[in-house]
């Protein structure tokens, strides 16, 4: 069953260093859309992604649309050779992105990235202007067609 | 880091009275003219990012239960 409260509590819990960009981004930050996955951003350290492939492995993440019994490795090893993984897991769907088109790699957010408290854990969160900016540059329907709500929610909240 | 938590009262007023009365020309009456529900924007912004990120979730899992049953019906 989908639990993307599972999902943020294991990587905070295994000590991954992420940043949750996409629609849960939005939401977060008060957008009405909804989303069947969890998308974010992660460091490609050696130990992170050590971390990363830890934490999610009890989960048991495959690729995403592929037969189950499709042979797959789920380690630090297959992560060191992808930069963008979209998974299947047993708690729900999860898109893992080494870089962001638009923001960049997660050293690149971490100086914009906000934290906040959310799935009973501290998490960091791609800013609204970044989110903006991110879905300007994917260009694809599904994310410009968020485009007008995510600035409306930017405006109202100018100081 | 900068901290994402709930608007403060003046915040939440400033934003409210936004979302009701859009400017001319603004971006929030583009969304408007676009189609958002601005009074949909004006809830989520009352509640903290955990309550967001909860109701949310509730919702998503709620979808997913009578999707299945949906399913299993065929």
């Amino acid at each position: 069953m989908m639990n993307f409260e599972a999902l943020v509590q294991a990587l905070v819990d295994a000590g991954v260093e992420f940043v949750i960009i996409g629609g849960w981004s939005a939401i977060l930050q008060g957008s009405a859309y909804t989303t069947e996955d969890l998308d974010i951003c992660f460091a490609r350290t050696s130990e992170n992604l050590r971390r990363l492939a830890r934490a999610l492995a009890s989960y048991h993440p495959r690729p995403a649309g592929m037969p189950k019994d499709l042979p797959f490795v789920w380690d630090e090893v297959t992560m060191r050779n992808g930069t963008v993984f979209t998974l299947d897991t047993d708690v729900g769907r999860i898109d893992l992105l080494a870089e962001v088109s638009g923001v960049g790699t997660f050293d690149d957010m971490k100086s914009t990235a906000v934290n906040t408290e959310a799935f009973e854990r501290r998490v960091r969160v791609l800013d609204l202007k970044s989110l903006i900016k991110a879905k300007r540059a994917a260009g694809r329907e599904k994310d410009l067609r968020i485009l007008p709500e995510l600035e409306a929610l930017l405006e109202a909240q100018e100081p | 880091m900068k901290q994402l938590r709930a608007l403060t009262p003046e915040e939440l007023a400033r934003a409210e009275e936004r979302l009701r009365n859009p400017a001319p020309g603004s971006r929030i009456e583009a969304a408007q003219k676009y189609g958002i529900d601005l009074t949909l924007l004006i809830s989520h912004l009352r509640r903290t990012p955990a309550e967001r990120a909860r109701e949310m979730h509730d919702a998503c899992r709620v979808v997913e239960k009578y999707r299945g049953a949906a399913a299993k019906q065929k």
